[in-house]
């Protein structure tokens, strides 16, 4: 009785230790277990892999600080993926607070790849007035950002003359931990004006993205820290990067955080069925 | 052990263990981090604003080209002010009135293709996916639960007979959705985890590579 | 004057709005254009409302001596710190506010959102009970993708990523369908009372 008791009232703090221990071991003695890559994220991959030509791909930063260790590692990868294709981005946030991470990312991952600012790639900033941002890109982006973030008029940059409005943009990754985030530019940027849109989301919202993949609304959909590592893998595996990868670093740390937490629920359950029986 | 020797790396270590201390409880050194994170937060936010929007899109067009005619969106945002003024406070209304109309005229057209058009197009069996039995059980499936779902959701009439059969069959589809989004939930709370853990063990401590 | 004003305006704005959906008209397009612009300068304005509320609850706890009010001190000095520094120095590359950027605000926003992760394995542990068949549906869903979207769900059996993904392809996206129908309606019926000005809650006070 005593046992059962103790199975439902375990104490807080010592549920807090049994998590971090176990999402903690896996770091130092990583068990290097093989991920199955989803077929979301095949998709998106695929989506930037048969692009061709000197049309650019436009990624917009819908997220801050908060929602960085899931989205932050497909921002590289999606990066790393498209500088070693010799595809351009351009890059622009709907979140003030993400326009240092969307900043941060590119400068890093476009020195990695000796990339020139204005030719290869553009950083554009944040402008509020959400609706009207993604509406105002579909007529005219010199319009909407008449300078970058770095306050460069648009004309100044060999990049940005070849993008007039979302005709010239082929495929956009909008990385979104809410919103504003992808469903905006669903409903703005792709029903007014047909842009092709794929996401990378926080697995708090990826349940919600599937209605809008099966419509084929959204062309593929990195989930949370599993969608960063398949597509690290993915980019890793076609020979783009052979770098550092930070999200599969914690998947293994992720498998054990699972399990416990299923295991935590399991114990709760038999000390509850079982002392209810009893009574 | 390769522990990192940058005065901004121990900063942000120092910083984030005092958030954490918050597992312990309540504590000066978290209410410390909470307040300079929301101090920090609208600082920056002002200097992104004025370097991002004001100067480039409000001063320059309106002070060195000359283009006066940004002066009326320019007018209609002063007004925001008036709050501040007992006897004008109302014209407060006038900018808030612009951009809900703006903006339920625009969500109105767009909401309804994107999310309700587009939605009813995905749910359809149309003959392509009749001719694909890798597809068809599943969109049957899906056509269903669709249905038995908004069916749960109407409460204009009592639920009776073959709509309370429906209804039930709704439950079951919204408790699987539910159970999918506790389960992806569970897994963003721990991946934020571990990317502060992937911080504090490799770039503050050097203990993993 | 007070109430009608900014209700015509809503309204007209609202209607014009709509129209222009479905109008490629040249005059319609140039509408537009400047109605985006305009948008963009207004919603900066109302960025200040925002600080100004933040600021002032502060400087009041500070006057008044409140507890904790050496926590606004922090507050106040951390915003006017980084304003003052992103204002006169500017925000490229290697401006100050970079390294406050880096080194404060992201590790803080990071690490205030991790800490759930503790408080929801305890909450899940001591809250999830398999009660009702409704309950258990929910646990055994939540149980397949949690297993379904990690490594050792694949290494434990190579079903579990399949399975996941169907849960999510089929009955997970029905639910959520359905949801979004209803949510959707709600956006369009609400926009529709705002524009006609059946809702006025916008308003405010009687004045």
């Amino acid at each position: 009785m005593k046992i059962l008791e103790f199975l439902t009232k375990i104490p807080r703090r010592i549920i807090f230790l049994i998590l971090a221990i176990f999402v903690i071991f896996p770091l130092f003695y990583p068990l290097n277990l093989t991920t199955k890559v989803s077929v979301r994220t095949l998709d998106l991959f695929k989506a930037i892999d048969n692009l061709k030509g000197e049309k650019p791909v436009l990624i917009s930063i819908d997220f801050d600080p908060q929602s960085m260790p899931e989205l932050y590692p497909m921002y590289i990868s999606i990066l790393r993926h498209c500088f070693s294709k010799n595809i351009p981005v351009i890059v622009l946030g709907l979140w003030i607070t993400g326009v240092g991470i969307g900043e941060e990312g590119l400068k890093m991952i476009a020195s990695e790849y000796n990339k020139e600012y204005g030719k290869d790639y553009i950083f554009l900033g944040w402008k509020p007035g959400i609706t009207a941002v993604i509406l105002g890109l579909g007529r005219s982006l010199k319009e909407t950002f008449p300078t970058d973030y770095y306050k460069n008029p648009l004309e100044s940059l060999p990049l940005a003359l070849k993008v007039e409005t979302y005709k010239d943009i082929p495929f956009m990754v909008s990385l979104s931990a809410g919103s504003p985030g992808y469903g905006d530019w669903i409903a703005y940027a792709q029903t007014r004006y047909g842009v092709k849109i794929g996401a990378g989301v926080t697995a708090v919202s990826a349940a919600d993205a599937y209605p809008y993949l099966q419509s084929g609304q959204l062309t593929g959909l990195l989930s949370g820290l599993k969608g960063a590592s398949e597509y690290e893998y993915l980019v890793e595996k076609y020979g783009y990067s052979k770098a550092f990868k930070s999200a599969t670093q914690l998947m293994d740390s992720q498998s054990f955080a699972h399990l416990i937490i299923m295991i935590l629920v399991i114990i709760g359950n038999i000390g509850y069925f079982f002392l209810r029986r009893r009574k | 052990m390769n522990i990192s020797l940058d005065i901004w790396t121990w900063i942000s270590a120092i910083l984030t263990l005092f958030i954490f201390s918050f597992l312990y409880g309540d504590n000066p050194f978290y209410k410390f981090a909470e307040h300079i994170f929301v101090g920090v937060s609208v600082g920056y936010t002002i200097a992104i604003t004025w370097h991002n929007f004001l100067y480039p899109d409000l001063i320059v067009p309106v002070f060195k080209q000359g283009n006066l005619i940004n002066l009326i969106p320019a007018f209609l945002g002063v007004l925001y002010f008036s709050v501040f003024f007992k006897n004008l406070s109302w014209m407060i209304r006038i900018p808030i009135g612009f951009l809900l109309g703006y903006g339920s005229g625009v969500a109105i057209p767009a909401i309804f293709q994107a999310n309700i058009i587009r939605q009813i197009q995905g749910s359809l069996l149309t003959p392509k996916i009749l001719e694909r039995k890798d597809l068809l059980i599943g969109s049957i499936i899906s056509l269903f639960g669709i249905i038995s779902t908004i069916i749960y959701f109407f409460f204009s009439r009592e639920q009776k007979g073959v709509s309370k059969i429906l209804a039930k069959c709704g439950i079951v589809f919204l408790m699987i959705g539910f159970g999918a989004s506790f389960g992806f939930t569970v897994m963003a709370r721990v991946s934020l985890l571990l990317g502060r853990l992937q911080f504090l063990l490799r770039d503050w401590l050097g203990l993993i590579k | 004057m007070q109430r009608s004003l900014p209700l015509g305006l809503c309204f007209i704005m609202g209607i014009l709005m709509i129209l222009q959906f479905f109008s490629p008209h040249p005059i319609s397009q140039q509408f537009f254009d400047t109605i985006i612009k305009w948008i963009r300068i207004i919603s900066a304005f109302a960025l200040v409302l925002g600080v100004r509320s933040i600021s002032l609850r502060h400087i009041e706890t500070v006057k008044r001596r409140k507890s904790g009010y050496i926590y606004s001190i922090f507050t106040l000095l951390a915003l006017v710190v980084t304003a003052v520094l992103g204002l006169v120095f500017g925000i490229g590359p290697k401006a100050p506010i970079r390294t406050i950027f880096n080194n404060i605000l992201v590790p803080l926003g990071a690490t205030m959102f991790s800490i759930l992760a503790f408080y929801m394995a305890s909450a899940a542990y001591r809250a999830f009970r398999a009660r009702t068949i409704e309950a258990t549906l929910l646990l055994i869903a939540a149980f397949i993708v949690m297993l379904g979207m990690v490594p050792i769900g694949n290494w434990i059996s190579p079903h579990f990523p399949s399975i996941a993904e169907w849960l999510l392809s089929v009955p997970n996206m029905a639910a959520k369908r359905g949801i979004l129908f209803g949510v959707a309606l709600g956006v369009i019926a609400t926009s529709l009372k705002i524009i006609l000005g059946i809702e006025r809650g916008w308003l405010g006070g009687r004045r």
